[in-house]
Parts: C-alpha cells; sequence; structure tokens
C-alpha cells in the first residue's frame, strides 16, 4: 500500500467512523433565545463541548433563535415540529403548555437524578401544574437596588433603610442635580414593570401580593393603590429623570450609575454584568443592597427568567434530561456564574460546593448568597413577569405608563389590572403560587 | 388546457393566501391563546373592541397617520418630481439621493433616528441640548410620539413616490407640455392643467395603496415606540401583535386583523371602481 493510498484509507475510514457515531448518537435540539458572540462562545466552551465529553452518546444541537424564540416556540409546540428541550420564557407560558399536552412530566426524572432534593423545592412547587412537575426554572433573579457607592462616600449619604428614609435620599440626589434612578425603557418597555413589582412587594408587601395573586383580595385593595400612587409620586418627583423614554433599559442606566449621573439603580440581578464593566470603566465602587420596604427589611421579589422542559413529542426525551441534569450541576453553576453573571442563577439549594472565579464583583456573591437563603427561608416577594398571566401583565406594563402620564388614576388602573386577572385566572392561566 | 397554466399561480394564492386570511377571519370568532384548544366565541371579541379605548386610539392614529401620508408625502413628491422635470440638469442624482432612504431596512433606519437623532443621550438632539438648544425627544411625549414616528416613516418613503411620480411625468407627452407654454401659461398652469391631468392614474393608484398601507404600518412604531408611551402611539397593527403574542390573545388579534382588512377592502373597492371608470372612458 502506497502512502498515498494509506492516507487516503485512513481520512475514508475516520470519515465513516465520524459518520457512524453521528447515526448513532440520539440528537437532541435546544433553541436558545438571543445570544451575543461572546454569549454563544460561553455556552458553546461550559456546555456543548463538556456535554459531549460526557455524553459521546448524544448529540446536542443548540439552536440560537433570537428575541422572538417565544412567538416560534409557540408555533412550533403546536405543530409538534418543536425542540425537545423546550425553552420558555418563564412559568407563565408553562400552564397553557402542560394543559395543552405538549410538555413530559418530568417527575420520573426529578426522581432519577435527585431534582427533588438538589433544587430549591420553591422552584420544583412553580414548574408544577395540577400536581406534575412539568418545568424547571433555568435562572432565579430578583430586583435591588444598585449605588454608587464612591459617590455615597463623596457626598456623605448612607444606604436607604427604609422607604422613607430612600425617598429622603432621592430628594438630595435632586437638589444636587444627580438622578436618583437610573432607568430607561425605550429599547424594552417591559422594564416598566421592574418598578411596579418593586413598588407592590416593597410598599403593599409580599404578604398582599400572595393573597391577590391567589385570589383572596382584588387588586383593587388599598394597599395596592397606595403602593402605585407611591410609584406614581417618584416618577412626579423626577426620581426616574427626564430621559426615561429615550434610554434603554440595558446598558446606558448602568453607565449613568457608574459615572454619578445618577446615584441609585433599580433593576434585577441581570444587571450585574453591566455593572462590572460601566464600574471598572469609571473606576468608582458599586453597591447592591435590597430595595427598601415600608417596614424597613429589604424585599427580594422572586423572578424566574426562563424554563426548561421537554416536548412531548420527542424522540430522546431522556437524552433531553441529561442536558437538563448537566446544567443543574454545581460544576456548571460556578464557571458560567463568573462568566455570565445573572443570567445562569440556576436554583441549586446548596452552593457550598460551587466556585467561582476571582475577578467576579464581591456584591454579587454576597446578592446572590443573600437570595437564595431569602428564598430557603421563605422570605421573598413576587415579580409580576413570573406569576401574573400574560393579559394581566401586558396590560401592567402599559398601563402603569398611563399613570405616569395623568392618563389614568392608580384606581382605575389597578380596577382594569384586577378585571384582566380575573378573567385570566378563571381560564386557568395564572402560574402556580408557591404557598408562603 | 390552457386553464392549466394558471393552476400554479392559484395554488400559490390559494395556500399563502386565501387559507390564512381564511383561518384569521374564522379565529376572530374564537378564544384561543394559541396553546390550547380554540372556543368559539361568536361576536365576542369584536364586541370586546367596541369598549376597548386602546383599539380605539389605536384607529384614531391609523387614521391621522393616513391623512398624513396621503397629504404630506404626496405634495412633497410631486413638487420634486416636478421640479426635476422642469430643471432636467441633475435629475438622475437627485432621483438616487431622494430614493436612498427606500433602500435602507427599516429597522436600520428606525434605529439610526432613535439612536442618532431623536436621542438626548447619544443623538442630535442631545447634541443641541448640550449647546443650549433645547430639544425634546419626540417620541417620549403623548402629544407628539404619533408625528415623531410619522417624521420617519415620511423621510423614508416621500422619495418613492418622487421617483413614481417623476417616471409618470415623463410619459406626459412633451407636446402638451410644449403647447402650453407657447400659449404662455404658467408654471403652476402646466401643471394643474396639463401634468398633473396626465399623471391622474398613478396619483390614484398612490394614494389608494396609500391608504391600505397606512393601515398596515407597523415596523417603524414597533420599533421606535412599541405603542408607547401610554398608548399613544398604538396602531392597529402594533395592538394586534401585542394582543397575539404578549397578551396570548389570538382571536382579539384577529378581530382587530379584520378590522386593518376591511380598510384595505374598502380601498380595493374603490380602486377597482375608479380603474373600471377609466377603462369606460
Amino acid at each position: 500500500m502506497t502512502r498515498l493510498n494509506l492516507r487516503n484509507t485512513t481520512i475514508a475510514a475516520t470519515v465513516l467512523m465520524s459518520l457512524a457515531g453521528q447515526a448513532t448518537a440520539q440528537e437532541v435540539v435546544w433553541w436558545y433565545e438571543q445570544a451575543t458572540p461572546d454569549q454563544q462562545e460561553l455556552i458553546t466552551t461550559l456546555i456543548e463541548d463538556p456535554f459531549a465529553a460526557a455524553n459521546p452518546d448524544v448529540d446536542l444541537v443548540i439552536d440560537y433563535r433570537g428575541n422572538e424564540l417565544d412567538k416560534q416556540l409557540r408555533v412550533a409546540m403546536l405543530s409538534g415540529s418543536g425542540p425537545d428541550l423546550v425553552y420558555t420564557p418563564g412559568p407563565s407560558y408553562v400552564a397553557p403548555m402542560a394543559q395543552a399536552g405538549q410538555l413530559m412530566p418530568l417527575d420520573d426524572y426529578a426522581a432519577e437524578y435527585g431534582w427533588n432534593d438538589s433544587i430549591l423545592p420553591v422552584f420544583l412547587e412553580m414548574g408544577r401544574y395540577d400536581g406534575t412537575l412539568y418545568a424547571l426554572p433555568k435562572t432565579y433573579e430578583t430586583l435591588g437596588l444598585y449605588y454608587n457607592a464612591s459617590l455615597f462616600e463623596e457626598n456623605g449619604w448612607e444606604v436607604p433603610g427604609s422607604v422613607e428614609e430612600m425617598e429622603t435620599l432621592a430628594g438630595e440626589m435632586l437638589a444636587a442635580g444627580i438622578v436618583p434612578f437610573a432607568a430607561g425603557n425605550s429599547d424594552w418597555r417591559g422594564a416598566n414593570e421592574w418598578f411596579v413589582s418593586l413598588a407592590l412587594n416593597s410598599v403593599a408587601g409580599p404578604d398582599k401580593v400572595y393573597q391577590a395573586l391567589t385570589g383572596e383580595i382584588p387588586w383593587t385593595d388599598p394597599a395596592f393603590v397606595e403602593a402605585i400612587q407611591a410609584l406614581e409620586g417618584w416618577w412626579d418627583a423626577g426620581y426616574f429623570g427626564d430621559d426615561y423614554f429615550s434610554i434603554n433599559s440595558d446598558d446606558q442606566p448602568a453607565a449613568m450609575l457608574a459615572n454619578g449621573d445618577a446615584g441609585m439603580m433599580p433593576s434585577g440581578t441581570w444587571a450585574f454584568q453591566n455593572v462590572a464593566i460601566f464600574f471598572a470603566e469609571s473606576e468608582a465602587e458599586p453597591g447592591f443592597t435590597g430595595f427598601p420596604s415600608a417596614e424597613g427589611d429589604p424585599v427580594f421579589p422572586l423572578g424566574v427568567g426562563s424554563t426548561f422542559s421537554i416536548a412531548q413529542t420527542s424522540d430522546n426525551p431522556d437524552s433531553a434530561a441529561k442536558v437538563i441534569d448537566f446544567i443543574f450541576s454545581p460544576d456548571f453553576y460556578g464557571p458560567m456564574n463568573s462568566a455570565w453573571q445573572g443570567e445562569w442563577n440556576i436554583p441549586l439549594a446548596d452552593l457550598s460546593g460551587v466556585t467561582m472565579a476571582e475577578d467576579v464583583l464581591p456584591i454579587f456573591t454576597n446578592a446572590m448568597a443573600t437570595l437564595a437563603s431569602s428564598v430557603d427561608q421563605g422570605n421573598y416577594g413576587y415579580t409580576t413577569w413570573t406569576f401574573l398571566p400574560p393579559a394581566t401583565n401586558s396590560l401592567l406594563i402599559n398601563g402603569i405608563e398611563e399613570v405616569w402620564l395623568d392618563r389614568t388614576t392608580a384606581e382605575q388602573f389597578l380596577e382594569e389590572i384586577d378585571a384582566e386577572f380575573r378573567e385570566e385566572m378563571a381560564d386557568g392561566k395564572v402560574p402556580a403560587i408557591p404557598a408562603r | 388546457m390552457h386553464s392549466l397554466y394558471v393552476l400554479p399561480t392559484l395554488i400559490i394564492n390559494v395556500t399563502i393566501i386565501a387559507i390564512p386570511a381564511l383561518l384569521t377571519v374564522t379565529l376572530a370568532f374564537f378564544q384561543w391563546d394559541g396553546i390550547s384548544a380554540p372556543e368559539f366565541v361568536g361576536l365576542e371579541n369584536f364586541e370586546d373592541l367596541w369598549y376597548d379605548r386602546v383599539f380605539w386610539t389605536a384607529l384614531t392614529n391609523n387614521l391621522i397617520w393616513t391623512l398624513i401620508f396621503l397629504t404630506v408625502p404626496v405634495a412633497m413628491g410631486l413638487l420634486a418630481a416636478t421640479m426635476m422635470l422642469v430643471a432636467r440638469r441633475g435629475s438622475t442624482f437627485f432621483q438616487v439621493v431622494y430614493f436612498l432612504p427606500v433602500i435602507i431596512a427599516t429597522a436600520i433606519t428606525a434605529r439610526i433616528w432613535q439612536g442618532m437623532i431623536y436621542s438626548p443621550v447619544t443623538g442630535i438632539n442631545g447634541l443641541l441640548d448640550r449647546y443650549g438648544l433645547e430639544m425634546a425627544n419626540p417620541l417620549t411625549q403623548t402629544a407628539t410620539a404619533l408625528y415623531g414616528i410619522a417624521v420617519v416613516d415620511l423621510w423614508h418613503w416621500w422619495g418613492f413616490l418622487c421617483v413614481i411620480f417623476f417616471a409618470a411625468l415623463r410619459q406626459v407627452p412633451a407636446e402638451q407640455v410644449e403647447a402650453a407654454r407657447v400659449e404662455g401659461a404658467t408654471f403652476w398652469q402646466v401643471l394643474r392643467y396639463v401634468l398633473l391631468p396626465g399623471i391622474r392614474p398613478t396619483i390614484t393608484l398612490m394614494l389608494i395603496m396609500t391608504v391600505i398601507w397606512s393601515f398596515l404600518v407597523f415596523d417603524f412604531v414597533f420599533i421606535l415606540t412599541q405603542g408607547g408611551p401610554a398608548y399613544s402611539s398604538e396602531v392597529l397593527s402594533t395592538l394586534a401583535y401585542r394582543s397575539a403574542f404578549y397578551d396570548l390573545a389570538v382571536g382579539k388579534a384577529a378581530a382587530v386583523s379584520v378590522v386593518i382588512s376591511l380598510f384595505g377592502l374598502c380601498a380595493t373597492v374603490f380602486y377597482i371602481r375608479a380603474q373600471a371608470r377609466e377603462f369606460e372612458e
């Protein structure tokens, strides 16, 4: 055999072997949302490559579907041609999909992989429909108050411990020509609900929100009227600045805060990545605290960003479950959260085995630890995007602008919210609300 | 046998136009979240729209939009096309310049205006503001949001009308224009009595298409304001989109789509009748 023949034979054998390998590997398709090239690189190096090494019999295919993933997913699931691994935007999507029989029960997998012990129980509850587990949350998040610690030190300001203290501080900031709240919604009107969630949980309180979500009290309860009026008051006083509708909800508020143009930034834990970038540039010191409540103790409204399920029509559900189990491990949590903060806060019950990179902001690690312990102790609030049904949530996002711009009153706004909520509740569209 | 030639077109039309259209009309009578089984509710979706103030805001905005686009870009396009006809020198250059915004993707045009012109942080507005010229972002005020979006669409759109009108004007027999000039007609008289009657079918078609397109406007509104602030720039198509994909109320979205189609249908009927009249003449 000549050298050329030997080389050709080797190449042919390699190609045949790889083709044979592909033919036997079970394909698991996962449609992922929008991701930048850097984020896609992280997914490749931290999910695809190690998963492939550990599971050579499974061919994981991650398909980036952009911002409109939820729309594509719904149509595809309806026609039975969706992905194996169903990645929904949140628990409110899970109930109708489970109701329509599009999702596979995960209880057997939960028992097999020990998810019932490794995942915080509240999140298992949120993934249930009629007592059956259909979804696991990919990430959980909370809203809090970022602040420019250097600016605070410079002006002798203290971190506010109550709503009253926060209002006094905001007044001082306004007098100093500093915007109290760095915030905007020009790219994403949904950002409005971050502030509604904060007002409902910090002024009315999580217990009241729970009662309303379970239908015990109406959304027109005086506690909610007071909360929305407080939010309206913050808007009228100029806490959100003049450019709320002009600046985006993503990097611009973080830049404002880091530059000292704004003193505080009510936002979610997903903002840690931008905070790290802009504070590194401005060389100022960032701070993060829970949003103060009327009583004084900070409130952590709980949110779930996305969920994992397995399609009822999946040809390889066992392999899809392996992918989920791979993600719900401390070995994955550490590297991913070190590189991509706020988006992969997987609800693991025990984070003691997690190792984070040294360059991660300590305030991020502390915030996540505080959130995990608050959730574990049942001390949490409710974000509207996680616990409200879709039409009520959409009404809340757009309706609050009408309150801010004096086109309606807090009472009328809440009456509309209540009517829509009652209708959706009757249709079984309210997501599972974990008992307090 | 010859009728078989229409078969491919017929199949395409039935598959991608007739069936989805019929399904949309049917869905308007159902309550459906896009996931579970649809439930027949009769005229309830239309009844809900009747009492929905956002629907009326959206419809009013569509009517305002139609009025703006029936007048401003048509007048601008006609004027510029006539000027190019009179002063032929450089007309090719100006056609290219005027037409350029039309070929830029609407998403890019919208983002450029939003970020580089209107924004008080990164745009020209912000720059002027820093030099003491107070410039508000029109997209952020309920009274001006719709007009702020309309300006962007006008910038993008009027060049198309201009080029169409210019092409039509060039088809007007030169002898008629020359004869009018020999008779001592002024520029405005030539325009009024020779040029405009000469391109009347083109103007009629453009006006009717403008009505149809005005009720379909979506991209600029959705990218620039998403219908806000406080629903002030909501139009029927953004209402339909939000209903279907955010509220998971597909039946309501279908009902809104039927209303949009009704306006388009009226304009189409008007156009067909106008054409038939012309043939008779």
